[in-house]
């Protein structure tokens, strides 16, 4: 079998050479900083299926001292023929030479048969005073390819993809940090056309990468049903002896609970928030801003949370109607048909009512003391009283989703989780809002759900999920 | 059979639950590597080996901590076997007191057949409402279940709920049926048992015999003793109000217990026997079909199935993140002799505050080759050497970070130019030609050249900033915001 391709991405310092490497390869632990020198030797990331690897990408160091080795280069080289051998004996007569540490790194993998991955920043106007290193990259021989990323706000990629067309096989727009999911898949498809038998693996590679991004996003809408079904129906709960009884008044024990029930909830949505990065491969968002500080104005508890994600009342009518329809069936199949449907009617009507004149408001649940039985009582706090808790924890959720599945590795902004203005549910189909509603109520009702009700629960997130991006892409 | 099937179905649940804890990624990747070791080995992936696997590896001698192992017995397994042992013993019990009472003989009167085939009937009875209830998942006693922990909605056990009570009870019915097979031959034994038949309805014997004979028919090949005759019927018949029974040889009223033991083997305890088999099977296909439907074998299968993708995120440098903070600050512009423009700085033009004034302007760096660089330091050199406080001002471009070659620039200078020169580096800004653009660099490619400046320990090199719209620009000294 074919050794896998290789593909060295090279260039001037500060170009975005490990941005390009850390987005491709789902790596948020690629050191990326505005300092020439933060990539100090070569680094492999491989991609690999099942432990076979399909292609390697490698980060190096930017050129230091392009001139010098090009002087040295064309000093030992009598013909164009002998290029490629005089940039190995280059790198060989160098390997220990601190003056030219990082372009023996970045010219090493080259020599062993890599493909070229130029970096440039677009949004810098194209100088040719680059030109000695590009003229290296040619002397490899190797198969190149040239990648415009921007960096800053400015944009000269015309002008970029002029000039590199004359030094490059191939010249990409690729935004490291903005770059959609599906442009990641192109430009691999790209690498792959670079030579005929890499276009297989990259194929291959480029195929795994979607069905992996499927899969994350099936797995998101498990946890993320779970969570809400957890949530919702949590109650806090605590046993007092009879002299702990006496000793605490009902206020204090109401307070505690409801602190105890506040802290729950709190810690599950961040954990889903962690288990989802986690899932996307995101392991340093939380490292960066432990403190999370960037959720404190959007808190889930917060009126301008409810106010964002909750529902209106003719959303949640429309919903607990069918919620309360479906109910009402099973009246109707015990009749074995002969209350003509009435069943599902009244069932409908009395779901759409509740939500209507109960749904507006995010009423916190009620302490619930039992009587003093065999020394004993018990104090819960819990499950919460309104479906409108469950809307908001959701939309927060697949809003939280939405944004680690659109970033890329090489952000290392802050996740802005922004509120929303108008309301994402709408575009969702009317099956699964009834489903959604349903678990909601059930859960509410500290009634338990059903295997059955929670694969359909988990489908209809999935649906709310696909809603959601469809939502923001109109929003865009 | 069952109980394995059961244990695995358990055994798989508790798993499933244990890795709702574990990262997906992780959880793939080791069944994924399960299921291409069994590939390797010619072998089907089943659920038996995913559990014995797991079971394998995961062994940890002498460890400690709350980690049970996936085949360790259930806890609600544990209260279904405490159940039937409960239901067994309860059984022995009852059917030892059961049957003393119903051949309870103080030699009075006789013992009264037709009530023991009264009561072995009502025993069919129940044994048949049991299975017929078990197979159609009706179950009453689900609340006093619950009660018990036994019928927990969440379990994955719930399934089969009515095949396990079903279990339970015919189990617990068999146990009275032997016992009462056994009291009976004990007190056979030990006793004179006289039975006898009596009815206030208007039947003669032959009409009882004929119910009898019907009754007996399932072992009539197996044991024709055991089948009573008409002349037997016709004298052990007896009514309460005539005492007088001694018409009748005493040994004729012994000779029914045959029948009755056959009665209670073939509807008491055949019948119980029949459902507990009954039970057994559903269990056995009930297990199965829990195993295959439980939402956590899709999922395995799926894991099983799907390769797994490294993207290569292993390698992580971003603890090794250069410092990039610096105590250097920007020095007032110095009235130089001398401007060089490094890697095309200043191309097109430069601006005008800067290009005016100095004795000698060149071009280093980016396309110039190292023989012009070397030229332009020893041209430089001689002019500065006629100067009483030479200084030279170094132009480049902002955005373009500070490289070795440049480092190697100014070390090889250094070497050619006075030792008291002075070299103020003027990292410009890519917009600088934009008239209403503030001429300043922006703080965060001003910081990469400051770190460049403290870098090369020499205070005669160092950063300015002027303000390049000012004629003054060489004596005006301008800090960049946010340093």
């Amino acid at each position: 079998m074919a050794a896998a391709p290789v593909f060295a991405v090279v260039g001037h310092p500060n170009k975005g050479k490990s941005s390009v490497v850390a987005t491709l390869s789902q790596n948020d632990g690629i050191a990326i900083a505005l300092e020439p020198g933060t990539t100090k030797k070569r680094q492999d990331y491989p991609l690999s299926i099942d432990g076979q690897v399909l292609y390697t990408l490698v980060d190096t160091p930017g050129f230091q001292r392009p001139r010098r080795v090009l002087e040295w280069l064309e000093a030992h080289s009598a013909s164009v023929s002998d290029r490629a051998d005089t940039v190995r004996a280059f790198v060989t007569q160098f390997a220990d030479n601190p003056q030219f540490v990082d372009e023996c790194e970045l010219l090493a993998p080259l020599t062993e048969g890599a493909g070229v991955i130029y970096v440039v920043d677009g949004s810098i106007p194209y100088s040719p005073q680059h030109e000695a290193e590009m003229t290296i990259l040619r002397w490899t021989g190797r198969p190149s390819l040239a990648l415009i990323n921007s960096i800053g706000p400015d944009d000269h990629s015309d002008v970029w993809e002029r000039a590199l067309g004359q030094f490059f096989q191939v010249v990409r727009r690729f935004d490291a940090v903005r770059a959609p999911f599906e442009h990641h898949l192109g430009l691999l498809k790209t690498f792959g056309q670079l030579e005929p038998e890499w276009e297989q693996p990259l194929n291959e590679a480029t195929r795994h990468l979607s069905e992996q991004r499927q899969q994350r996003k099936r797995e998101t809408a498990i946890l993320i049903a779970n969570t809400l079904e957890n949530m919702m129906s949590y109650r806090a709960k605590r046993t007092l002896t009879k002299t702990q009884a006496a000793a605490i008044s009902d206020q204090a024990l109401g307070d505690e609970l409801r602190n105890q029930w506040y802290r729950n909830q709190r810690q599950k949505e961040e954990q889903l928030r962690i288990a989802i990065e986690q899932l996307y491969q995101h392991n340093r968002i939380q490292r960066q801003e432990p403190e999370l500080v960037w959720h404190s104005e959007h808190d889930l508890f917060s009126e301008r949370s409810r106010t964002a994600w909750g529902v209106n009342r003719r959303y949640l009518a429309t919903a607990g109607f069918g919620a309360g329809a479906m109910g009402g069936i099973g009246i109707d199949a015990a009749t074995l048909g002969y209350s003509l449907g009435a069943g599902a009617l009244i069932g409908g009507i009395v779901g759409a009512a509740g939500s209507y004149f109960y749904g507006d408001r995010l009423s916190l649940p009620v302490l619930s003391t039992g009587i003093l039985n065999n020394g004993l009582k018990t104090a819960s706090f819990g499950p919460v009283q309104d479906s409108q808790f469950g809307y908001v924890v959701f939309g927060r959720a697949v809003n939280h989703w939405w944004h680690i599945s659109q970033r890329n590795h090489a952000g290392r902004e802050l996740l802005d989780l922004g509120p929303a203005d108008d309301h994402w549910l709408e575009l969702l189909d009317r099956q699964s809002r009834r489903v959604i509603h349903q678990v909601f109520e059930r859960c509410r009702k500290n009634r338990s759900v059903d295997e059955k009700t929670r694969q359909n629960f988990r489908s209809a997130v999935a649906a709310a999920m696909d809603a959601f991006d469809q939502w923001r892409l109109n929003q865009i | 059979m069952a109980d394995s099937r059961i244990r695995r179905l358990l055994a798989f649940d508790r798993q499933v639950r244990r890795d709702q804890a574990q990262s997906p990624i992780f959880v793939h990747r080791r069944d994924r590597r399960f299921a291409l070791d069994c590939q390797a080995r010619n072998e089907t992936p089943s659920v038996e080996h995913w559990l014995e696997h797991l079971e394998r590896v995961g062994q940890v001698s002498g460890s400690g901590g709350t980690w049970s192992k996936p085949g360790a017995p259930d806890e609600t397994l544990t209260r279904w076997q405490r159940l039937l042992s409960v239901f067994a013993f309860s059984g022995l019990i009852l059917g030892i007191l059961t049957m003393t009472g119903l051949l309870y003989y103080e030699g009075g009167q006789r013992i009264n057949l037709t009530a023991l085939l009264a009561f072995a009937g009502l025993q069919c009875l129940l044994a048949v409402f049991t299975i017929v209830q078990s197979l159609v998942n009706w179950q009453p006693w689900h609340r006093v279940l619950r009660r018990f922990r036994l019928g927990d909605r969440q379990s994955p056990l719930k399934p089969l709920t009515p095949a396990m009570m079903a279990r339970v009870a015919h189990t617990g019915g068999l146990c009275f049926g032997l016992a009462g097979v056994a009291t009976l031959l004990v007190l056979v034994v030990i006793q004179d048992l006289a039975f006898g038949w009596s009815t206030t309805l208007s039947t003669g014997a032959d009409g009882y015999h004929r119910l009898l004979t019907m009754l007996a028919w399932p072992w009539q090949q197996l044991w024709p003793a055991a089948i009573p005759d008409l002349a037997l019927v016709e004298s052990t018949r007896f009514f309460r109000a005539e005492p007088d029974l001694e018409s009748t040889e005493p040994g004729r009223w012994g000779q029914w217990w045959p029948f009755v033991l056959m009665v209670w083997l073939f509807y008491v305890v055949m019948p119980r026997l029949a459902g507990l088999i009954v039970a057994q099977i559903q269990l056995h296909i009930r297990a199965r079909r829990a195993l295959a439907a439980h939402p956590g074998m899709v999922a395995l299968e799926y894991r099983m199935e799907t390769p797994t993708v490294d993207t290569g995120n292993v390698n992580h440098d971003g603890a090794d993140r250069p410092d990039e903070n610096t105590a250097a600050q920007c020095q007032p512009l110095p009235d130089s002799q001398v401007l060089i423009c490094w890697a095309g700085a200043g191309d097109p033009e430069l601006p005008d505050s800067l290009s005016a004034g100095h004795l000698l302007t060149e071009q280093a760096g980016g396309q110039c080759s190292l023989d012009d660089d070397q030229q332009t330091i020893e041209r430089c050199a001689e002019l500065l050497k006629k100067q009483p406080e030479p200084s030279v001002t170094l132009v480049a471009r902002a955005w373009e970070p500070p490289i070795a070659e440049l480092s190697d620039f100014i070390e090889q200078a250094r070497h050619h130019w006075p030792e008291k020169t002075r070299i103020a580096l003027l990292p410009l800004p890519n917009d600088h030609a934009q008239p209403t653009n503030p001429q300043t660099t922006r703080p965060r490619q001003l910081s990469q050249w400051l770190r460049f400046a403290e870098r090369a320990g020499d205070e005669r090199i160092f950063v300015s900033q002027p303000d390049l719209r000012s004629p003054q620009s060489r004596a005006y000294d301008r800090q960049p915001e946010g340093l």
